[in-house]
Formats: C-alpha cells, sequence, structure tokens
C-alpha cells in the first residue's frame, strides 16, 4: 500500500514528460557504454602450463578450461582418432570407472566435460578444489581401456551412418576435402574405415603426443583468487611432465585456377544444397579481420544480409541463404551457402556470384553499413555478459598473438570502418573467378547448363573424383510397349505367369534395426494382402479382395481414394506391366541411367488417374531394379520414395525379387522375403 | 548402498552446513495506478539489459472452442502497433544488435528483449506500444495463423514423439483446462473472428494483467522516470479477468494408449498426476526429479541407458503449473529393445523410490546438484528478470528467488519417500507408447 502511494506521487512530476514522449519514433540509443575488457592475471608454471586467470565475483562459482594449443590434427588414415581420444578421456580413470567417475563430479555439484584439445570443469566455489584434483586425474591418468574404446567408436560409426544420408553432411565433407586437400589437416574425413582403424594404442599416442602442459593454457574464470588459482594449478598440473610438440606447418592449399563446379550425385534429392568457397589469407588480429566481418555480414550474415534478401525474400529460392568467413593462423576461408529447390540450382549459383560481383564493384550505403555495426555492435556487448567470453578472449589473444588491447579497442575499430574499407576487403578476398562450387544434388535434373560457370566434375560423398554418370542412351528401336513386353518376358513366358494362381512371400523389414514381419499373398487374378507387423501385433495391412479395397494402420482404416485404388491393383500382380499396357496408361521412354552400375532404361508411367511413377529396367535383362515416385507432402515439399529390387529367385518359372530396400530419404526399410511359396491353393476366403 | 550411505552420515553433515549461500539479487518492486507491476533489478557488470513483460494469461484462460488463442497472441503481437510497421518490430532490436522472443505456457505468456544497456529505452518503447496499441488487424491474424500452423508442423508433427504432450495432456485431464496444449487447435483459430482476437487483447494485454521486470546495467532512479511516461499513460483493463477454479478429480485407474508416429525408436512416456507449484511436495518432487535423471550418474541414466543399454534416452520432467501439475518420465528405446522389456525397467527404477530411503551420499549429491543449478539461474540479466516476475505472479512473492534453496534444504529423504508412495502409482498414471509407424502407400 505504500508503495502505491509512492509512485502516484511520482507520477505527478512526470506527466509533463509523458506529454513530451514522441511515440512514433524509435528512441535514440543513449551514450554507448564504456566497454571494460577485464585482463587477466597470468602467470606460467615450471613446466610451461601457462595459466590465465579472470576473477569474477558476480556468482560463487569457478569454471577451469584447459586448451591445448594446436591447429588441427593431422591424422590420415585414422581420421577421427582425435575426437575419439577427447571422447575418451572422460570415460574413466586408472582409479575409477566411467561411473564412478561420474558420481564422483556430480556429488560436488559439478560438470566436466573433454574433447579433443581441451577440458574444462565448473562448480560452486566451495567445491572447485576437489574438482580440480578430477580433472588432473583425468587428464594424467585416464584409463583409456579398450571397452570404453569399443563404445565410443559404436556411437561415432553410427554417426557416420546417418550422414551418409544428410546432404548438409556431404557437402561439408566433400568441400573441405576439395578446398583443404588430403595434405591438409583440415581436409580429412572421417570414415567407417579410418574409425575401424583406431587402437587404443593410437589414443595412448595420441594424448601423449598432444595432452603437454608445454603446449596447453589452463583459464580460470570465476569467483576465486588469482593466488588461489595459483596454488590449485601448481598442485594438481606441477607434476605433468612436459612434452615437445611443433606445430605443422601445412602446405597452403592452392585456389583453383579458375572456377568449378563439382556435383556429389544424389538421385533422391529434391533440393540442392550449394556452396561456394575458396581459402582466404586472413589472420584474426590482421587489419582486413574486422572490416572482413563487416563485410561478410552485409553480404549473408543471417535473416539481414543480401544473400537472405536477394535468394530467400526475393526470390524464393530457399529458407535461407548465408555467408561466413574465418580467420585462422594459416589458412582462412570464405563459403556461401543455400539449399535450393532443384530446378532453382542454376539460378542460385548465378544469383550467389552476382552478390560477390556487387558487394566489389558497388560500395555499401551507409545506412547498410551502419545498421551492420550496430548489430554488431550490440552483439559484443551482450557476449560480455558470460565470464567465459573474457577467458575465451584472452586465450585468443595468446593463440593467435593479438594485442592485449586487441578487445579493449574492438568496437573502436569496428567503428572506423567505412564503405571503402568493405569494398576493398571484398575485392582482396572474394574472388568469383576462382571459386569451388560444390552442388550436392540430383545431377540429372540440376547438371544441364551449369557448365557456363566453369568446368563441371563429379565426386563421390568423400571427396574422390569420379567418372560422370554417364549418359545411358536407350536402344532407339525400342518402344515403350516393347520395354514393358519385354520385363514382363523377363518375368516369365506367358505360360508360366499364366500357371501362378496364387503366391505368398513372407519375411522380415528391418528399419533402424528394429524387425518387423512382412507378409504378402496374392491371389489371382487381382486379390492381395500386404501385412507387417511388430510382435504379432498388425502394424499396417493392406488389401484388395473380391474387388473391396482396404487399408488399415494400427487398427484403424484409413479412408480409400481411386489413387490408392489403383496402387493396390498394381499390387495384386506378379507383372503390373501387363496393367500399363492397357488403354487409360502413359508411357514414355525418358532416358537411362546407372543403377549399382547397372545400365537401366527410365520409364515413365502415367496411370489413368494422372499419377507419374518411374520405372527403371536393367539394360540387358529388363528386369524390373528401381521405382521411383515423388509426392507432395504438406509441410515438407516434394518427397521422393524409391524402392530398389534385387536378388530375383525363380519360383515355378517365374522371377520373383526377394529383396526391396525402400528409400524414403530420412528413412530406409530393408525387406528380405525368405520364405516365397508358389501355388498352394489358396483361395480369396484364405485372405482373412 | 544403504549401510555405506549411514558410514559417510557424520562427514556429510559438516558439508551440508556449508552448502555455498549464493548472493542476495537485490531488487525494488512497485506499481503504478493502472496496475502495472514494476521490477527492477540493477546490475552493473556488464554492459547488457533485459527488459521483460510477463502477462498473466495462458492457454488456461482460454475458452473451450477458442484454444491457442494465448499462443496466437505470442505472434500477433510482433505485427507491429499505431507507431511500429508492419513487420518492424524484430528488426528494432537486431539493428540494435540485441535479441528478442517470446514463450507461452499453460498460466503465461512472456515477452523479453535483450539490449546492450544504452538501447534500453527502446525496450520500454516496444513493450509500451504492445501493450498500448498493438495492432490487431486481419491481415497480421491472417499471417501469423499461417505461421503458427507452420510452426505446429515443425514442431509437433514433423517432430519425432513431438505430439506427446497434446497427447498426455488430453488424456490426463478431463475437466480442468489443463487438458489441451497452448498450441491448441487450428480449426478453433480458423474458426474466429476479428473482433474475437480484439477482445483476448482487451482483456489481458492490460497493465494490471502484466509485470514488468527489469534487470542489468540500468540507472533505476532515471528509468523509473521513463518507464512512468512510456507505461503510465496505458489504461487500466476494463474487463474483468476470467480465472479458472476448476478442481480435477483424480485420475482413478491407469490410461494406456498406443501412439503411432513417423519415429524409428519406440518410446514410453508415464505421466503421474502431481500436486501444485509451490508447496513442500512440490520441492520434495523436484529433489526425486533430480535423483532420476540429473546427470549421468542418476538413477534412470545410469541403469537404463549406460549399464542396461536398454534406453539412449531417460529424463524426468517435472511439469508443475499454477493448478494440479504432473511428473513426467520417459525413455527413448535403444535399437531392438522390446518396449515391454524398457517399461519393466522403468517401473523397477520408480518403485525403488517407492520402496526404500534414497542413501544419504545420493541425497547430498542430488542437494549439491540443486544448489548449483539455483545457482546457474542467476547467471543472466535475462534469467534474474524471468525469475523475479514469475514468482510475483505465482506466489506474489519475487523474493522467492533468494529464499528457494531454503526450501530446497528443508526436504528430507522421507519426504522423497513420501511423495514417491503418494503419486508415483499405477492408478495414477497416463502411459503412451510411441511405435513406428508405417507408409501406406507402397
Amino acid at each position: 500500500m505504500k508503495k502505491y502511494i509512492y509512485s502516484v506521487l511520482l507520477c505527478l512530476p512526470f506527466f509533463t514528460m509523458a506529454q513530451t514522449l514522441d511515440r512514433t519514433k524509435s528512441p535514440a540509443p543513449s551514450k554507448a557504454p564504456l566497454i571494460q575488457v577485464a585482463s587477466p592475471v597470468k602467470f606460467t608454471l615450471a613446466n610451461g602450463l601457462q595459466v590465465f586467470v579472470v576473477k569474477n565475483t558476480k556468482l560463487p562459482k569457478v569454471t577451469a578450461t584447459l586448451a591445448l594449443d594446436v591447429d588441427g590434427f593431422k591424422e590420415g588414415d585414422k581420421a577421427g582418432l582425435a575426437d575419439m581420444s577427447g571422447q575418451l578421456l572422460k570415460r574413466g580413470t586408472t582409479t575409477k570407472s566411467k561411473a564412478e567417475l561420474d558420481e564422483a563430479v556430480e556429488f560436488l555439484g559439478g560438470s566436466l566435460s573433454t574433447s579433443s584439445q581441451s577440458a574444462s570443469v565448473s562448480s560452486l566455489k566451495n567445491n572447485f578444489p576437489k574438482l580440480m584434483e578430477l580433472m588432473a586425474e583425468v587428464i594424467l591418468h585416464p584409463a583409456l581401456s579398450s571397452d570404453e574404446l569399443e563404445k565410443v567408436r559404436k556411437q561415432t560409426i553410427s554417426g557416420i551412418e546417418s550422414s551418409k544420408d544428410d546432404a548438409d553432411a556431404i557437402s561439408n565433407n566433400v568441400m573441405k576435402k576439395l578446398v583443404y586437400g588430403t595434405n591438409h589437416a583440415f581436409g580429412e574425413i572421417t570414415t567407417t574405415k579410418t574409425v575401424n582403424a583406431i587402437k587404443v594404442d593410437d589414443v595412448k599416442n595420441f594424448i601423449k603426443t598432444y595432452w603437454i602442459p608445454n603446449n596447453a593454457y589452463l583459464i580460470f574464470v570465476g569467483d576465486i583468487d588469482p593466488a588461489i588459482a595459483k596454488a590449485l594449478a601448481e598442485k594438481n598440473f606441477g607434476t605433468w611432465a612436459k612434452g615437445s610438440f611443433t606445430q605443422p606447418i601445412y602446405d597452403k592449399p592452392a585456389i583453383p585456377a579458375s572456377t568449378y563446379v563439382a556435383i556429389v550425385d544424389r538421385p533422391a534429392s529434391v533440393q540442392s544444397v550449394v556452396a561456394i568457397a575458396s581459402t582466404v589469407n586472413l589472420t584474426k588480429g590482421s587489419p582486413n579481420d574486422i572490416p572482413s566481418n563487416v563485410m561478410n555480414n552485409i553480404l549473408g550474415g543471417g535473416f539481414s544480409g543480401r544473400l537472405f534478401a536477394n535468394l530467400r525474400e526475393k526470390h524464393g529460392f530457399t529458407y535461407g541463404a548465408y555467408s561466413s568467413i574465418s580467420p585462422n593462423k594459416q589458412i582462412g576461408i570464405f563459403s556461401a551457402e543455400a539449399s535450393v529447390r532443384n530446378e532453382k540450382t542454376d539460378s542460385s549459383i548465378q544469383e550467389i556470384l552476382n552478390e560477390l560481383n556487387i558487394i566489389r564493384n558497388t560500395k555499401v550505403g551507409d545506412t547498410e553499413l551502419s545498421r551492420m555495426k550496430n548489430y554488431l555492435a550490440g552483439g559484443f556487448a551482450r557476449s560480455l555478459e558470460s565470464p567465459n567470453t573474457i577467458a575465451k578472449f584472452a586465450l585468443s589473444i595468446a593463440v593467435n598473438h593479438l594485442p592485449a588491447d586487441y578487445y579493449q579497442k574492438y568496437l573502436t575499430n569496428l567503428a572506423a570502418v567505412d564503405a571503402q574499407k568493405v569494398q576493398e576487403v571484398a575485392n582482396s578476398l572474394l574472388n568469383p573467378a576462382r571459386m569451388h562450387i560444390v552442388i550436392v544434388g540430383n545431377a540429372k535434373q540440376i547438371a544441364k547448363g551449369l557448365e557456363k560457370y566453369g568446368p563441371v566434375k563429379y565426386f563421390d560423398i568423400e571427396g574422390n573424383e569420379v567418372a560422370a554418370p554417364t549418359e545411358v542412351k536407350a536402344d532407339a528401336s525400342l518402344t515403350p510397349t516393347a520395354i514393358m513386353e519385354k520385363a514382363i518376358a523377363a518375368i516369365g513366358s506367358k505360360e508360366a505367369l499364366d500357371n501362378v494362381k496364387d503366391v505368398q512371400l513372407k519375411g522380415t523389414a528391418s528399419l533402424m534395426g528394429q524387425s518387423l514381419e512382412m507378409k504378402q499373398t496374392i491371389v489371382m487374378p487381382g486379390n492381395s494382402v500386404t501385412t507387417m507387423s511388430m510382435g504379432g501385433m498388425a502394424i499396417m495391412r493392406q488389401a484388395v479382395v473380391d474387388g473391396k479395397y482396404s487399408i488399415t494402420q494400427q487398427g484403424q482404416e484409413a479412408p480409400i481414394t481411386d489413387d490408392l485404388k489403383e496402387g493396390l491393383d498394381e499390387s495384386a500382380t506378379l507383372a503390373p506391366e501387363q496393367l500399363y499396357l492397357r488403354k487409360g496408361y502413359g508411357l514414355k521412354i525418358v532416358g537411362g541411367e546407372k543403377v549399382d552400375g547397372k545400365e537401366v532404361i527410365d520409364v515413365e508411367v502415367t496411370t489413368p488417374l494422372k499419377k507419374v511413377s518411374h520405372r527403371f529396367y536393367d539394360a540387358k535383362t529388363f528386369l524390373l531394379v528401381k521405382t521411383a515416385k515423388s509426392e507432395e507432402v504438406p509441410g515438407r515439399g516434394t518427397v521422393t520414395q524409391q524402392q530398389f529390387y534385387s536378388s530375383y529367385q525363380t519360383v515355378n518359372g517365374v522371377q520373383i525379387p526377394s529383396e526391396m530396400i525402400i528409400d524414403m530419404g530420412q528413412m530406409k526399410i530393408n525387406v528380405k522375403y525368405t520364405d516365397i511359396k508358389v501355388n498352394q491353393g489358396l483361395k480369396t476366403t484364405d485372405l482373412k | 548402498m544403504q549401510k555405506l550411505g549411514s558410514f559417510l552420515l557424520a562427514s556429510l553433515f559438516l558439508m551440508t552446513g556449508t552448502l555455498a549461500k549464493s548472493q542476495t539479487i537485490q531488487f525494488e518492486k512497485y506499481t503504478l495506478p493502472n496496475g502495472l507491476k514494476v521490477i527492477l533489478h540493477e546490475d552493473h557488470s556488464a554492459p547488457v539489459v533485459a527488459v521483460t513483460a510477463l502477462y498473466h494469461v495462458g492457454s488456461k484462460n482460454e475458452d473451450t472452442a477458442r484454444t491457442g488463442f494465448a499462443h496466437f497472441f505470442e505472434h500477433l503481437l510482433f505485427e507491429g502497433s499505431e507507431n511500429i510497421k508492419r513487420g518492424e518490430f524484430d528488426k528494432y532490436v537486431t539493428n540494435a544488435g540485441g535479441a528478442l522472443n517470446a514463450n507461452t505456457s499453460q498460466d503465461r505468456t512472456f515477452y523479453y528483449e535483450l539490449l546492450p544497456s544504452n538501447q534500453v529505452d527502446l525496450g520500454l518503447w516496444l513493450e509500451s506500444e504492445r501493450m498500448m496499441h498493438a495492432k490487431i488487424e486481419q491481415i497480421g491474424v491472417n499471417t501469423q495463423r499461417e505461421v503458427v500452423k507452420e510452426e505446429k508442423r515443425q514442431r509437433m508433427d514433423n517432430r519425432p514423439y513431438g505430439s506427446f504432450l497434446t497427447e498426455m495432456l488430453k488424456r490426463a485431464y478431463k475437466v480442468h483446462p489443463y487438458k489441451w496444449s497452448p498450441i491448441g487447435s487450428m480449426d478453433h483459430l480458423n474458426a474466429a473472428k476479428l473482433d474475437e482476437f480484439i477482445q483476448f487483447y482487451k482483456t489481458y494485454y492490460v497493465p494490471n494483467n502484466c509485470v514488468l521486470s527489469i534487470a542489468g546495467d540500468i540507472n533505476k532512479a532515471e528509468l523509473k522516470k521513463k518507464i512512468e511516461a512510456y507505461f503510465g499513460p496505458i489504461a487500466k483493463g476494463a474487463v474483468v479477468i476470467k480465472r479458472p477454479n476448476i478442481k480435477e478429480p483424480p485420475l482413478s485407474g491407469e490410461v494406456r494408449d498406443n501412439i503411432y508416429d513417423n519415429i524409428q525408436l519406440p518410446a514410453i512416456f508415464h505421466a503421474y498426476r502431481a500436486p501444485k507449484q509451490g508447496g513442500d511436495e512440490y520441492y520434495a518432487f523436484n529433489v526425486l526429479s533430480t535423483i532420476l535423471s540429473g546427470g549421468a550418474s542418476s538413477r534412470m541414466n545410469k541403469t537404463l541407458i549406460d549399464s542396461k543399454q536398454l534406453a539412449v534416452a531417460a529424463q524426468s520432467v517435472p511439469f508443475f503449473n499454477e493448478d494440479d501439475g504432473l511428473f513426467i518420465a520417459l525413455t527413448i528405446a535403444n535399437m531392438g529393445v522390446k518396449v515391454e522389456t524398457l517399461e519393466a525397467s522403468m517401473d523397477s527404477v520408480v518403485n525403488e523410490l517407492k520402496n526404500d530411503l534414497v542413501g544419504e551420499r545420493e541425497f547430498q549429491k542430488v542437494k549439491n546438484q540443486i544448489t548449483t543449478d539455483l545457482v546457474d539461474s542467476k547467471a543472466t540479466m535475462a534469467g534474474i528478470a524471468e525469475s523475479l516476475a514469475n514468482n510475483e505472479v505465482y506466489f506474489g512473492d519475487a523474493n522467492l528467488i533468494n529464499t528457494e534453496l531454503e526450501k530446497y534444504n528443508k526436504v528430507t529423504r522421507e519426504d522423497v519417500l513420501k511423495v514417491a508412495k503418494k503419486y508415483l502409482n499405477k492408478e495414477n498414471r497416463v502411459v503412451l507408447h510411441y511405435l513406428p509407424k508405417e507408409k501406406t502407400s507402397k
């Protein structure tokens, strides 16, 4: 109540102020706050470990981070070793199992993390000394056991497997290999093969070689006196033996003599991942460092960059388009990226290159420049809320050999960047005539016309150059009807096909380790039931029996549309080609391609209901190898589903594929029929 | 385990006594004549400020035929105002180097701007414009309706297990408005007329239903004048605010269902009906939850993920609210693990809590973890501003930010056993099994 009266009184004298307040404009910022970037207390232990202490008493907490000064690990045929070694560090010590170590850390209300070149602990101030002991134990006496290595290996491989289907991951891998080359640590790709080559001794060697005090920094941040930090550092890391390590200087990767296009063919793609990149001579703290950051943000920094405005807002090619520029002691990199609709691949490359030319040829306007500088300054100020920022700054100053006041002067230097300088760095760092253009996408649909940017080359998902997917020319004498007839003949003679009265296929369908039971029964003519079940419980059942259509999913009937009826009719025969020869179906030879090294002919089938699908027949045997169908899925755009057929078996003179892969991009189902029976005398009444 | 625990008892008691007492958060709280509550916390350690506005309206205030309104407003109110053009609201913030966002729960809607401290006026201007005369127009309603639909597709329909909250709530509650989730019904949003949106705005987006909580590098005396200037002229709400007063009867019997989703690994969700937030049982429940899933050494993580390798993820979630809440335990099965096997193990982990007192050492570990978490929650100005506002709205006690640790310290091992026995029972829970769906078309 008291406060209420107080505020009533308060509002009187300011009434006039409310009158003068101009609501129609956004208020101007007040004077920029004076930014003080605290400098850490520094000292070095006898074994060479450099220690920084940033005292900050805001919270009764302390964090210590140990960081190695290494610029990339050259791992060769053991790529992945550094990451896995980093993970193994916190999976047990010579005296504690992983479970015991986890419990010890959490009993202190703390946390501990490790990576290939850093380790970090954090807790409240009172428990911190004990946590430091655990950190030292992890670094100086890790167990590095083979059991734990196997667990980490399993996780790493399953990560690699799942990224094989991920167009962004493929793009990253191929780009780094092309930009840096295999002789550079930054150009190595971790594969199942390299991960499987890693032995416990390799991990031990890695830790022995790189984790040495004379190439490391220990940084304390939080409520801790430098004297106490020093005592803790001495006590826990004073006995850590020195080693020797010289940072290898990698050969500077050459930038391409002229721009070229690298395509990774991914037939399932409905979007192309386009990335345009090159190395740049840019080191942290160099005169171009801050201006290049301003330039990059104008070009492609987030929602307010030009790439976003052009490719998304103006043209609608993509959901987002961005660029990035990263300085590095040895060699920096620039990259611009977007995931675009297949048919806009060419146009998107053109627009990205246009933007590169515009920022090189035209001075940026004052409004755009100051808006971007405000954005960067505000972000810098806000980052100072976290005490870890100060630690990061201190480390960056040390490893990049920056002037001690680099961050203190950051805002002043940012303010000094003008339009002239932005144009200058764009010209010195971006060269559209000498770029790598990497595209992961459906080569058949997107490759046409790309030669205008430079030579077009093809690569596999590990960045090895491969031959261009050959344009397989279908035998000109073949008509679509002839192909259908050959395909039917390949399945079986007319007599053999007429002889089949019923077929039953039983087997398993597996997806991501889950195993489902799969069963399909066909009773001629035109009856079929397919069920997929798990633990005896039907998950899916689709049937056409005596002209009645039904689809049941998890016990619930789905409404039957005419499209679905068409699909079910096709499933109720051994040779749907017989259907396609009927009136109402449209057939067209689209071309050819290779599937698993085999030449195939692509026939487009249009049903009477105008549903389009593609069927790929082996050019020699005319057996069906693949089908593909694209559908619009609300919220996800076009989704392409492909099915691959293999391991044909001859049963009663008829060819039946016993293996099938259903590939829906994100999800793959492998179907294997192990039990195939023909002519058991089944009737439609058996199809219940 | 228990015996080993009591051995360590003496030394542990010593530690309890020395539990770090985190420093007090100083703040000032007052109310403007129009009913707007203001909370200010001054901290000059970094040149940043968090300007936040918490409106005491969530999905539970919605009409049963207009669910999703509260969350819809979280989007609509970025559309602009009399002085802010459509689509400009967030640009003001990003151009100032700031960040902004909002979120909606069943009980309240929260908006915030994180800014360099010399831009605090911008935050006041934006929030007062939003409260004073936001533009509620058909064009904005239409735009945001599409955005919300896209959000629902992305966050619920397309995300594995994304529908779990909606599916869970509608089975866990029969009469209370907690039975629908904040995303609500797209049909309701489609059916709503512009007038209804305007009415909702006039009812709930009024100064007397809001806490303006500001923390950071501010000059309090100066800021108060500005707050008065920006927010003082906004009229108090004229409509009586609807606050549902509905007691949900007990579940009386396990509810069990299968949900088929676009997933590869099955998941199990157990939701036990639980008390409302703020009471002694609430604190005991949070301790219990940390025992189950706080960190790698917690029981669910250690048993289900690490040693038995039955699950790839295991988590307990205290889902507490102004009215009676839920306690949720969830797991995602490892490859090839049967749902029944995993569920039996989940139940046995929970049953241990009902049958045995937690060991002394483990209990101390959990208390230590909670103490650290409470300190961490004060690490950012945004976190402090939100805690102050939440505590004020829910408990009328912004100062709870400083006294909450005592409430946790009072929880005993017996209290944990008691809530486990009282609430973690089969007849008091909803069980959902998420199973992989197969594509019907061939």
